[in-house]
């Protein structure tokens, strides 16, 4: 699994690749949480917050996968932030759907739309 | 009558999470030799996985001195997967229900679950720590 981390404005973007299973799940989960309390100290600015999750390059997630994207949603949501998923690859979509969680997840097929849905919430 | 033939491929393994790679290989590979379609290699795949987790983390609590065995039992119309791990076991009947609006946002508990609804048959045996998954190449029959 690879993770390429870049911000836009307020806006970070994690472009995530490969097989989001196992150990790796559990790396990504460390990633992530870091952003969050680097947003969340008082001492920085919290302009980093907003998450996009590209996950277009991710060829196969499993429920550890999914768990992380669960815990992201909600510790993002708690400091008052936003998370939304970007380009779901069908098996990632399906895994999704199949836990009845599509309602849960904010999901759009561009960055543009992405963006957009972050500043107008 | 023709002879029907079974392979039968064993992998043990440490129990690191780090190994669940190991055993995701060891299945693709599997999986393209047994001519299954794309969706449904992604589906065994997956169910294999989430088994090798329950085996490594939940079973055997990641002691490297256990090991999780699985076997795959090759045959003309389907693959049977054996997963055993050294732990203490589980009843299915007391794992909480992902589905169920008061667990959706837990992360984690849906392993079981989705192995289930990706393979046509999961059955747990000596007390769950022994766990039988089949997929059959073409749909059975009600």
């Amino acid at each position: 699994m690879q993770v390429n981390l870049r911000h836009k404005g307020s806006i970070t973007i994690l472009d995530i690749a490969g097989k989001v299973i196992g150990a790796d799940a559990l790396a990504l989960r460390k990633i992530i949480e870091e952003q969050v309390q680097i947003s969340g100290n008082p001492a920085e600015p919290r302009e980093h917050l907003n998450l996009i999750l590209n996950l277009e390059r991710v060829q196969m997630m499993d429920s550890s996968g999914l768990g992380v994207l669960v815990a992201v949603h909600t510790s993002v949501r708690r400091a008052n932030g936003q998370v939304v998923l970007l380009n779901l690859g069908g098996n990632v979509r399906s895994l999704i759907v199949m836990a009845k969680l599509m309602t849960i997840f904010d999901c759009y097929d561009s960055e543009a739309e992405a963006i957009a849905g972050i500043m107008k919430s | 009558m023709g002879e029907r033939t079974e392979q039968v491929i064993t992998l043990s393994l440490p129990s690191s999470m780090q190994h669940v790679y190991l055993l995701d290989v060891v299945v693709s590979e599997i999986l393209r030799e047994m001519e299954f379609g794309e969706d449904i290699q992604e589906q065994i795949n997956l169910a294999v996985i989430e088994a090798g987790t329950n085996a490594i983390k939940h079973g055997n609590k990641e002691d490297l001195s256990k090991k999780a065995t699985f076997q795959f039992i090759l045959a003309e119309d389907r693959l049977t997967i054996v997963i055993e791990d050294e732990g203490e076991g589980f009843t299915r009947q007391t794992v909480a229900d992902p589905l169920d609006p008061e667990n959706l946002l837990k992360s984690s508990g849906r392993g079981l679950f989705l192995m289930e609804a990706c393979m046509d048959s999961v059955t747990y045996e000596a007390n769950g720590t022994i766990i039988k998954m089949v997929k059959y190449k073409q749909t059975p029959n009600p």
